[in-house]
């Protein structure tokens, strides 16, 4: 039986039934495979589209809009297309039951692909004459700006056609639109709207209609589920106002008015109002309000507590001073706003008499000044001259130190923009006032001479030099505070850039005396700091290294002062490049030398100067490209793999040549090495020596290639190990540190073959005899150090290895349970897993983790006290139910540390502790303990460290306020 | 409060830095005495109670008016008033007592006066604050501890 939709029944089913709704779809593929044709189905449905009814119109119009929604865009032909329109504008015409469906359906029409745009004025015309928008439903009023939206979008030309009615009808029916909703869909379409669309006449009538809203003051109601905030409303409303350059008078004679109100959204809408209109209008519009603008902006960026107000008006400010400098030029306004800020800033900074002040007023210049080349240029101009002023009659400290940081910040700025051609006068000044600075005989006024001086290097004219030598030259010799030493030592460096040949003379040749370095005894480990600092300038480089070189060759006494200074030196990445190391290393042969002074020092010296020796060697291979590493290993491994049978203390020499080695860097050695160090690691008699052997595990682990070179290595392990049980209770201990290594290399590694070693680590803890070593190797394998399987090393390192560790640990823990008596070992290794996790992971366990802490108290161990105290103090700031729930465990244990003899470390972090609960944990909670903490707490007042009286004051006076009228705290 | 402050427009000075710590004072074997600038630290961060603003940046407490003896367990505070006929006087003169009386072991025997000549009625303050009855009465009053409690907090 064919559907009824074929049949003129259809009409009165429409009426009478829903059920015909729901098969809209298959009317749609009737349509579509052409059995039904469209003017057939209309034809059909005639009896409810024409009916005199309101209600039956309304359900017929539902019906068709139902299929021109299903229906495929493309299907419909152009003239179909136009009737169904003029249907449709009709249509608007009707009873206001009928105009929902109406407007669903014209705006599936406009969707059409061939829907041709013209159609649209005649609908517009009529909708704006018959249809008050405003007493819509909210999405009807949705439909309506939708349908204008992409109307605009089809055709912008068309749009402009219709004219003033057509933007006189957007206006009104968007008039009044209060939905949070649609109001934000609105005023992100509207700054498209008014770029393509001329106003004409109806400027102002725009502008009111949206200005209505600003400031936007709204508060979403909390069930919403999907709330509009007010700050989405501000922030989509702010470019609509500033939309087009028309808008520029009456927007800001809104905005200085709003600016002046005491309501603080209403200031900082402003504000950023006045930053975002500095993108469309133009600089002439902002003429007569700037006199305005910049007191209300002055006024806010003094603004003493409000941190957002004040980063609001910098921006307002930097971006008025930005768009004004583009009409520097032609127009005078833009002068008379700086010549006003400077004006007013410079009365500030006279009047400034505390650094919060004067900061505040620098950094309003500086916004300025760095908002535009110009701004720049006037600004540096007259600021430099007076802070020079400022400096000689402002007497105190630390205004005149702050002024030289506003000298140096003045500078960058100047140079940021390129004119410091401009204002040479006034920056050659500079130098001379950081030289009187720096002959202030305190610690303060040289690092801020210094400071700013490195920062204008290049107005350092060479009269100045030997003047600022001197005062240099006296503090790196003599100076004991490692600061001042490091800026001066910095400050050589800077000058020695800028002036290489004086420099040369004046400080390489003179004052430490390159040719006869180690004359003069005095000092010689700073002197030579200094030079191998200033070797890594390449005008240096060659002369200083081949002295230090020549002193390591030929002196012995103060050879291991030279490879101390160059070893600090060639550590420091950011002296020395991998580059600059390498081209060392080829035009001097570093390793060479270094390497005979080592085999020739190795039984005299000092196990220090030997450490020095082989970082250097190990961190000048580390920078070398891999064939110029293995050229090295070959050449120098025989030599001394022969010696080391005479004496395991080669063994390091041996060591620190393989330690840094890129990754898959492999040789015929290193199977024959690894048993080696394995043997080391276990009998050597040195503990140093079996450290090292350690490293070298660690390292040949961690770097050699997946696949068969590593398995060849760790089966070489695996039966080395199997096979060498020895009877002494020497030996377990050192195996289980060679297990934590092994552990860290592969956990490092990202591995899993980890979890078998620390699994022995986790057994061997509660075995009474090794327990010890046990929770040293956890140790070892979370802690970080510098020269062992770190990156400078070229090491393997897995993202979150520490969390892996974490997960690993606890789980083994817990299958083997805690041991017997004497935990102390247990709860230390826990502390050093702890101690190193992120504490992020540590929050999802606390309900593990905070018990383990509380019972750990109880031991009397420095290292496990510090930090399960620290860990419990997070989690009191965490605020942690669990923590309140054991308050009566927790406060009394801690009292009870606040008196631990042996470490005040301990002591002061209990009383933090305290403190920290009495802010951390709820008043009903904590009043029962006032009284007697209070008690508890007065001995410590009297602690015989300042730092734990200190701790103690804090804790105890925090406690008064418990429950007290005047405490400032919320349950 | 409808009260205007007696002093509406202070002078305001910088706050000094924080005291630095030595090796000393990390060697757990060094006994650190008690000295001025440690009784400083104690009631340099109370708040006025007219202004946001604290003692330090008033100068109304200074180092150099500050004597502690260790031996004979005596330590004395003299503060100078902003203005002469400041009203709140005593109450700053009290928030230092209390905070002094939580903060210093209680073999000292502290002593809080205004500074010679820099009050109108610079004897009465001083006898009321050397009272021990009238003080701890004072602390009885509610309202009075809010107060000092508000100006001791952040100390």
């Amino acid at each position: 039986m064919e559907p009824i939709w074929f049949k003129p029944d259809l009409a009165e089913q429409i009426i009478k039934t829903d059920d015909l709704f729901d098969q809209t779809q298959s009317i749609v593929t009737d349509i579509v495979s052409g059995r039904l044709d469209l003017t057939c189905l209309t034809e059909n449905m005639a009896g409810t589209l024409t009916n005199k009814d309101a209600e039956c119109r309304e359900r017929g119009m539902k019906f068709f809009t139902k299929i021109l929604k299903e229906i495929p865009k493309d299907y419909l032909s152009e003239m179909q297309i136009k009737f169904i329109s003029k249907f449709y504008v009709d249509r608007l015409k009707d009873n206001h039951r009928v105009i929902p469906s109406v407007l669903e359906g014209y705006l599936a029409i406009v969707d059409m692909r061939n829907y041709n745009v013209q159609y649209s004025g005649e609908y517009f015309t009529i909708l704006f004459r018959e249809v008050a928008c405003q007493s819509q439903v909210r999405q009807d009023r949705y439909n309506i700006y939708l349908t204008i939206q992409k109307i605009l979008d089809m055709d912008v030309q068309y749009t402009q056609s219709l004219g003033p009615d057509f933007v006189y009808g957007f206006i009104s029916s968007m008039d009044g639109e209060r939905d949070p909703r649609n109001l934000l869909y609105l005023f992100n379409f509207l700054p498209k709207f008014l770029n393509k669309v001329p106003l004409g006449h109806l400027v102002e009538e725009m502008f009111e209609v949206i200005s209505c809203y600003y400031p936007i003051d709204f508060h979403p109601s909390p069930n919403d589920p999907a709330a509009v905030s007010r700050n989405e409303l501000a922030a989509a409303l702010c470019p609509c106002l500033c939309a087009v350059p028309e808008f520029a008078e009456h927007c800001l004679l809104l905005l200085i008015e709003k600016l002046d109100s005491s309501l603080r959204v209403a200031k900082i809408d402003s504000l950023m109002l006045l930053a975002e209109s500095c993108k469309t209008f133009k600089p002439q519009s902002y003429g007569p309000f700037l006199k305005a603008l910049w007191s209300s902006i002055q006024r806010e960026i003094s603004h003493k507590t409000d941190e957002e107000i004040k980063l609001a008006a910098h921006e307002a400010l930097s971006a008025l001073v930005a768009k004004l400098s583009t009409a520097a030029d032609t127009d005078q306004s833009f002068e008379n706003l700086i010549k006003g800020i400077l004006i007013s800033m410079q009365t500030a900074v006279a009047e400034a008499s505390t650094v919060v002040q004067f900061v505040q007023v620098t950094k309003t210049l500086l916004t300025a000044a760095n908002a535009s080349k110009q701004s720049c240029e006037i600004i540096t101009k007259s600021m430099i001259p007076a802070v020079i002023a400022y400096y000689e009659f402002k007497t105190s400290p630390k205004l005149q130190i702050a002024s030289l940081d506003f000298l140096g910040d003045l500078y960058d700025m100047a140079d940021h923009w390129a004119v410091v051609e401009l204002i040479e006068k006034q920056v050659d000044e500079i130098p001379q006032l950081c030289l009187n600075a720096v002959s202030v005989p305190s610690k303060e006024y040289q690092l801020a001479g210094f400071k700013t001086l490195i920062r204008v290097m290049r107005a350092l004219k060479t009269d100045l030099v030997l003047p600022f030598v001197e005062i240099l030259m006296y503090n790196v010799q003599h100076s004991l505070d490692d600061e001042l030493l490091g800026v001066s030592v910095q400050t050589i460096h800077a000058i020695s850039r800028k002036y290489p040949e004086l420099m040369m003379s004046l400080v390489v040749q003179g004052k430490c005396d390159i040719n006869n370095l180690t004359a003069d005894k005095t000092a010689l480990q700073k002197r030579l700091n200094l030079l191998s600092n200033l070797a890594s300038i390449d005008d240096f480089t060659k002369i200083i290294i081949e002295e230090m070189l020549k002193a390591i060759t030929t002196n012995d006494e103060d050879a291991s002062k030279v490879v101390q200074a160059l070893n600090t030196s060639i550590s420091n990445t950011s002296l020395y490049s991998e580059d600059k190391v390498a081209q060392i290393e080829s035009d001097h042969g570093l390793i060479e030398s270094i390497l005979a002074w080592l085999l020739k020092e190795i039984k005299t010296s000092t196990q220090d100067s030997l450490d020095n020796g082989c970082t250097l060697i190990s961190n000048t291979i580390s920078s070398l490209p891999v064939e110029k590493q293995l050229k090295v290993l070959s050449r120098h491994t025989n030599e001394i793999l022969g010696q080391w049978k005479i004496d395991d203390t080669y063994f390091q020499v041996l060591e620190c040549l393989y330690r840094s080695v890129n990754q898959g860097v492999y040789n015929a050695h290193f199977e024959e090495l690894l048993s080696l160090a394995l043997n080391l690691s276990l009998n050597s008699e040195s503990a140093v020596v079996r450290l090292k052997a350690c490293y070298m595990v660690a390292h040949f682990l961690n770097k050699v290639d997946s696949g068969q070179k590593f398995e060849l290595l760790y089966e070489i392990l695996k039966n080395y190990l199997s096979s060498c049980g020895r009877e002494d209770e020497d030996f377990c201990p050192r195996l289980i540190n060679l297990y934590g290594w092994i552990t860290k290399a592969l956990v490092l590694r990202g591995s899993d073959l980890f979890q078998f070693w620390l699994n022995k680590i986790v057994i061997a803890i509660s075995n009474p005899e090794c327990s010890k070593a046990a929770s040293e190797s956890i140790r070892t394998i979370m802690t970080d150090t510098s020269n062992c399987l770190s990156s400078r090393q070229h090491c393997r390192s897995s993202l979150l290895y520490k969390q892996r560790m974490f997960q690993a640990f606890t789980n083994m823990s817990e299958k083997i349970g805690p041991p017997g008596p004497d935990k102390e070992a247990y709860y230390l290794s826990w502390a050093y897993v702890l101690e190193k996790t992120p504490k992020t992971v540590l929050n999802n366990e606390i309900s593990k983790i905070v018990p383990l802490a509380i019972d750990a108290l109880e031991y009397d161990n420095k290292d496990l006290l510090t930090v399960m105290i620290d860990l419990l103090i997070h989690f009191v700031q965490g605020k942690n139910a669990i923590v309140t729930d054991s308050l009566q465990t927790i406060l009394p244990r801690m009292i009870n540390l606040t008196t631990y003899t042996k470490s005040m470390d301990v002591r002061i972090k209990s009383l933090q502790c305290i403190y920290e609960l009495a802010n951390g944990c709820p008043t009903r909670a904590l009043l029962p303990h006032k009284q007697c903490t209070l008690l508890a707490l007065a001995p410590a007042l009297d602690d015989r460290k300042r730092l734990a009286r200190h701790a103690a004051v804090r804790a105890r006076t925090r406690w008064f306020l418990v429950g007290a009228p005047g405490e400032d705290k919320q349950d | 409060m409808t009260k205007i402050a007696d002093n509406v427009n202070p002078d305001v000075y910088d706050k000094g830095s924080e005291r630095e710590v030595t090796t000393n004072e990390r060697n757990e074997d060094i006994v650190d005495e008690f000295d001025q600038r440690e009784v400083f630290d104690l009631i340099r961060n109370i708040n006025d109670p007219e202004h946001p603003l604290t003692l330090e940046e008033l100068r109304v407490v200074e180092e150099k008016n500050i004597l502690v003896d260790n031996d004979k367990n005596v330590v004395n505070v003299y503060f100078t008033p902003t203005i002469p006929h400041c009203s709140m006087a005593t109450l700053i003169g009290l928030s230092i007592r209390v905070q002094l009386l939580r903060a210093l072991p209680s073999r000292f025997k502290v002593t809080v006066e205004v500074s010679e000549g820099t009050h109108v009625s610079e004897h009465a303050v001083n006898k009321q604050l050397a009272d021990k009855e009238r003080v701890a009465a004072a602390l009885e009053n509610n309202n009075l501890v809010q107060i000092i409690n508000q100006c001791v907090v952040n100390s």
